[in-house]
């Protein structure tokens, strides 16, 4: 019997950088927070994840790496989850990423909650991966000047 | 005058600024600096494990509309607990008519004496860097949350109170400048009330209705220090025989939250986690 590789083909949009992840400005807060507008978000673009099988996106799961394509559309990684092969490819739907912080090689940790996934390497979280719930919590937009 | 007695003179104030600054304990609410920090995992985790919770209690009301706060910064030294709000209501036609949860808030630019108007979505609401993972929630009664629900999607209305000139210790009965909580309940009154045509008439309501904001006791020194050290901090809009008795007005967040209670605006306050 030929082995045949347990691969899966993952489409994932991963939410570009968690606009409150990288932007956490604050300026002075007080009785009345004054909280740095360039700290919120900022039309987080909504993201989609093309059916099942998710459980690679399980809580604490390891991946690798093991591809990077950089296009004008965004950046797609394929990973790779260390205990069984399975692939997942991820792609950042919008530019401001982070890329240098992720090469081929690169081990990301899955972190599940509530409202999707955070993808993060060496501690500092590179993406956010919404479900349903997640995309119900982001939205961005600026009302006056 | 001439150049050596401008000197002098100059001296003199520079020497007068580093006495301020070395003498004068900081205001909790004017020490933080505006710089940029990455949030870490365990971080972003519980902001959105917050906004998440937040969004099934506000779904668990059946309210249409609340006022939201959260804990952005230890205030314990002013006998606060929530720093910022925001009014929340439901949009039925966000998400391609799937509904969502919205937040109008108002956000000062870091350090600066500007502010400007948001809509966001709870996970950016929260999505902070919080001094503690709590959210308070005041819902609306179903008359005034329906009516908050309607209006508050509408641009012009969100933005018809406020007021670009930015003070984080705005005096709550005038309108030179404008702190964010002011400008949620002046907003909520031009919404309420048909009358609150303008800041000072939004004002005039919210008096009548009870409103009572916090005073905070500051004295003269911390007042110069934070002047001097913080262009979004002043205290002319303040009337003198307050001000120069150390007893500066302002909205807070935690008061909002009693008053709404106290007029009935409010239906229920939850606490969320």
């Amino acid at each position: 019997m030929n082995a045949i590789p347990r691969r899966t083909a993952l489409a994932l949009l991963c939410a570009a950088p968690l606009a409150f992840a990288a932007r956490a400005a604050r300026a002075h807060a007080g009785p009345s927070e004054a909280s740095a507008a360039s700290a919120l978000s900022l039309a987080l673009p909504l993201a989609s994840i093309a059916a099942a099988p998710v459980m690679i996106l399980s809580a604490g799961a390891v991946l690798t790496v093991t591809a990077i394509d950089v296009s004008a559309h965004g950046t797609v990684w394929i990973l790779e989850r260390a205990s069984d092969g399975a692939r997942a490819s991820v792609e950042l739907s919008a530019a401001g990423i982070e890329a240098s912080a992720v090469a081929i090689g690169t081990v990301i940790t899955v972190t599940a909650l509530s409202a999707g996934w955070i993808l993060s390497a060496a501690g500092a979280a590179l993406c956010f991966i919404p479900n349903a719930i997640g995309q119900a919590l982001l939205y961005g937009e600026r009302i006056t000047p | 005058m001439n150049a050596l007695t401008v000197v002098r003179r100059l001296r003199a104030a520079a020497l007068v600024a580093v006495v301020v600054f070395v003498a004068a304990p900081p205001l909790a609410f004017a020490g933080r600096p505006c710089s940029e920090r990455t949030l870490t995992t365990q971080e972003l985790t519980r902001s959105l494990e917050l906004a998440a919770h937040t969004l099934t209690a506000l779904e668990r009301s059946g309210a249409q509309a609340a006022v939201i706060a959260r804990a952005g910064q230890n205030l314990t030294e002013w006998g606060l607990r929530f720093s910022h709000i925001g009014i929340a209501y439901y949009d039925r036609d966000a998400l391609e008519g799937r509904g969502a949860w919205r937040v109008v808030h108002k956000l000062n630019h870091c350090g600066s004496d500007r502010a400007s108007l948001f809509r966001n979505g709870l996970g950016d609401f929260f999505g902070e860097d919080l001094y503690d993972y709590e959210a308070a929630i005041v819902t609306f009664a179903p008359a005034p949350g329906a009516v908050l629900a309607t209006r508050l999607k509408d641009n012009f209305t969100v933005a018809r109170m406020h007021e670009v000139r930015y003070n984080m210790l705005a005096y709550p009965w005038a309108t030179r400048y404008q702190q964010s909580n002011q400008w949620a309940i002046e907003t909520l009154a031009f919404v309420l009330e048909p009358g609150a045509t303008d800041r000072s008439r939004a004002q005039a309501w919210l008096r009548l209705r009870g409103y009572q904001p916090t005073t905070l006791h500051i004295d003269a020194l911390r007042r110069l220090g934070a002047r001097v050290g913080s262009a979004n901090i002043a205290f002319d809009d303040h009337p003198p025989a307050r001000r120069f008795t150390d007893r500066i007005d302002t909205v807070t967040a935690d008061s909002v939250l009693d008053w709404l209670m106290t007029s009935g605006l409010g239906r229920e306050r939850l606490i969320v986690r």
